[in-house]
C-alpha cells in the first residue's frame, strides 16, 4: 500500500508487510509455472512440463499459508479502512493465483500428451496469446505489490486482446479439425490450453479489479467487454 | 453476581413520544456551530445532523472536541463562566443554544449517561423516579409503572425487581452504568447523550450496553461518544470523525470503516496517528 505514516504498532505494520510479501513469492512461483508451462508446450520439452505439474501441490501449500496468515491477521488485528480492504482482497487475490496455478499445470500435462501425438498444426498463435498472458500477469502482479490502481486498470483493459486471440485460434482449430479428422486429437488438447491460457487472463483481470479496490476503495464498473465470443456459436434468444 | 438478562422490554412507547419522535427524519441539526473555551477555539464551524432514532457515534483523538460537541448538546457549558457557542443547534424547531432557552426543559429533553457510572447513594427506585418528580406529578402507581417501565428498557428490570428499595451503591458497575441508563431515560428523554459510557466496564457488561444501544434507539435518537473504534463500528449507523476541533468526516459506519473518503479518518481508524 501506498501510505505514508506507519502505523504506530509497528508488528501490525510488520504483519502487513509480511502479508504483501507472501503474495509476491506466491505470484512469482505462479508467474514462473505459467512461464514454464508455455515453454514447456513450445518447445516440446517433457521434463520441464513434469517440473510445471509438480510445483503445483508448492503453490497450493502456499495459498493455505497466506490464508492463514490473513485470518489470523484479521482476528487478531481487526483491521479498518484500506487495512481491512488489503487483508479482504488478499484472502481472494490467493484464490484467483491458486486457479491461475492449476490451469498451468494443465496446459503442462496436455503439452505432455501433444508431445506423444504428431500435429501438423502451428504453434505460434498460441505462442503469442501465452506470451501476452504471461505478460499480463507479471503486470497485475507487480500492481498488486505496488499498489498501483492505474496498473491495474491498464491489464483490466488489456484482457480484451487475450480474448480476441482466442476468437481467432477457436476458429482455426475447428477449421483444422473439419478438414482432417485425424487431428482431432491433437487440436482438442490444444484448445483447452487456449481455454486455459484464457482463463488465466480472467483471473488476471479479477486481480487487477481486487488490486483497485483495496488502493481506491472504490470498485471497477462490471461493464468490461467480454471477448470470448465463442459462446456466439449457440444462438440465444432472450425473447424466448 | 451479576445475572444476565437478555429480555428486552416490548412495552410500546407511550403515544405522545411515539408521535413526537415520527415527526422529522433529523432529529438535532447543526449549523455553522463555534465554541469557544475562553480564547480556546475548540469546535470550529461544525455542520452535521443526527438522525431521529438513530445511533451516532462521534470519534477522533483526545481533545479532538466531541465531547466539547456532547455538552453542548444539553448546555452542560452553561454552568462554566467564559464558555460559548456560537451558530445553531436546533432540536426540532428550537435553537437550543439561543438565550432564554429553559434549561430544565432541555435537559428532559436531552438525557446524557457519563463515563463512570454516577449512581446517587439512594435507593435504586429514588435513583430512576429523581428526575421524574422534577418534571412530571405522577400517582404512586404510574411512578411504579415509569419505574418499570425505564428498568426494563435498560435491560436491568430482571436483575433488580426484588430489591427496589436496596441502595444502587451495592450494584456492580455494569448495573449501575445501566441503571443510570434507566434514570436518563425514565424522564422520556427525545435525545440520548452517552459520554465513553463503557469505558469503566469489563467486555461483558459492555456487550450489555451495547445489546441495550441497539434495543434504545428504536425509541431514541442515541449519540455516543466513544475511544472503541470496534464500538463504534457495531453500534452506530452513522459515525462522524473529529480532529482538532473540526468535523473531518461523517458517513455510515460501513462507509468509514472500509472506505473513509478522507486520509485523516483512514490514518486515524487504522491506527496510524491519534
Amino acid at each position: 500500500m501506498a501510505e505514508d505514516t506507519k502505523h504506530i504498532v509497528s508488528s501490525f505494520e510488520l504483519d502487513l508487510q509480511k502479508l504483501r510479501d507472501m503474495i509476491a513469492a506466491m505470484g512469482g512461483l505462479v508467474e514462473r509455472s505459467v512461464a514454464d508451462a508455455t515453454a514447456a508446450l513450445l518447445t516440446h520439452d517433457s521434463e520441464l512440463a513434469a517440473r510445471v505439474v509438480a510445483l503445483d501441490p508448492k503453490i497450493d501449500a502456499e495459498e493455505r499459508a497466506v490464508d492463514q496468515f490473513a485470518v489470523k491477521l484479521l482476528a487478531l488485528r481487526q483491521p479498518v479502512a484500506d487495512d481491512l480492504r488489503q487483508v479482504v482482497t488478499a484472502l481472494k487475490i490467493i484464490t484467483d493465483l491458486e486457479r491461475i496455478g492449476d490451469y498451468a499445470s494443465n496446459v503442462a500435462k496436455r503439452s505432455l500428451v501433444l508431445n506423444k501425438v504428431a500435429s501438423a498444426y502451428s504453434l505460434s498463435g498460441i505462442g503469442q496469446m501465452a506470451n501476452l498472458v504471461q505478460q499480463n500477469l507479471k503486470t497485475v502482479i507487480d500492481a498488486a505489490g505496488e499498489a498501483d490502481p492505474q496498473k491495474a486498470i491498464t491489464i483490466w483493459r488489456a484482457d480484451q486482446m487475450v480474448d480476441d486471440l482466442y476468437n481467432t485460434i477457436f476458429r482455426e482449430l475447428i477449421t483444422y479439425m473439419m478438414e482432417d479428422a485425424r487431428s482431432i486429437t491433437a487440436c482438442t488438447h490444444l484448445l483447452f490450453i487456449a481455454k486455459n491460457l484464457e482463463r488465466i487472463g480472467d483471473h488476471a483481470t479479477n486481480i487487477a479489479e481486487l488490486t483497485y479496490y483495496a488502493v481506491t476503495g472504490e470498485t471497477l464498473p462490471d461493464f468490461r467487454p467480454k471477448g470470448d465470443q465463442t459462446s456466439a456459436y449457440v444462438h440465444i434468444d432472450p425473447a424466448k | 453476581m451479576e445475572i444476565a438478562s437478555h429480555q428486552m422490554s416490548t412495552v410500546p412507547l407511550p403515544a405522545d413520544l411515539q408521535a413526537a419522535a415520527a415527526m422529522d427524519k433529523v432529529r438535532v441539526s447543526i449549523r455553522d456551530l463555534n465554541f469557544y473555551y475562553g480564547d480556546n477555539h475548540a469546535l470550529k464551524d461544525i455542520n452535521i445532523d443526527y438522525l431521529d432514532r438513530k445511533t451516532t457515534a462521534m470519534i477522533g483523538p483526545s481533545g479532538c472536541g466531541k465531547s466539547t460537541l456532547l455538552r453542548v448538546l444539553n448546555r452542560m457549558y452553561d454552568l462554566y463562566p467564559g464558555q460559548r457557542a456560537e451558530g445553531e443547534v436546533m432540536l426540532g424547531d428550537q435553537n437550543i443554544i439561543a438565550s432564554g432557552v429553559d434549561l430544565n426543559r432541555l435537559r428532559r429533553r436531552v438525557g446524557m449517561v457519563f463515563q463512570k457510572p454516577t449512581p446517587f447513594p439512594k435507593s435504586i427506585y429514588e435513583n430512576v423516579v429523581f428526575g421524574v418528580r422534577l418534571h412530571e406529578k405522577l400517582s404512586k402507581s404510574e411512578m411504579d409503572e415509569r419505574v418499570e417501565w425505564a428498568l426494563t428498557r435498560a435491560a436491568l428490570w430482571g436483575e433488580v425487581k426484588d430489591r427496589l428499595n436496596s441502595s444502587a451503591i451495592g450494584l456492580s458497575g455494569g448495573q449501575q452504568q445501566r441503571l443510570c441508563i434507566a434514570r436518563s431515560i425514565a424522564v422520556r428523554p427525545e435525545v440520548l447523550l452517552l459520554d465513553e459510557p463503557t469505558s469503566a466496564l469489563d467486555p461483558i457488561s459492555t456487550l450489555k450496553i451495547e445489546e441495550l444501544i441497539d434495543e434504545l434507539k428504536k425509541d431514541f435518537t442515541i449519540i455516543i461518544v466513544t475511544h472503541n473504534m470496534q464500538q463504534a463500528g457495531r453500534c452506530a449507523d452513522q459515525v462522524a470523525f473529529f480532529y482538532l476541533g473540526e468535523l473531518v468526516e461523517v458517513g455510515s459506519s460501513s462507509q468509514i470503516f472500509t472506505a473513509p473518503r478522507e486520509r485523516r479518518t483512514q490514518e486515524y481508524i487504522t491506527g496510524r496517528f491519534g
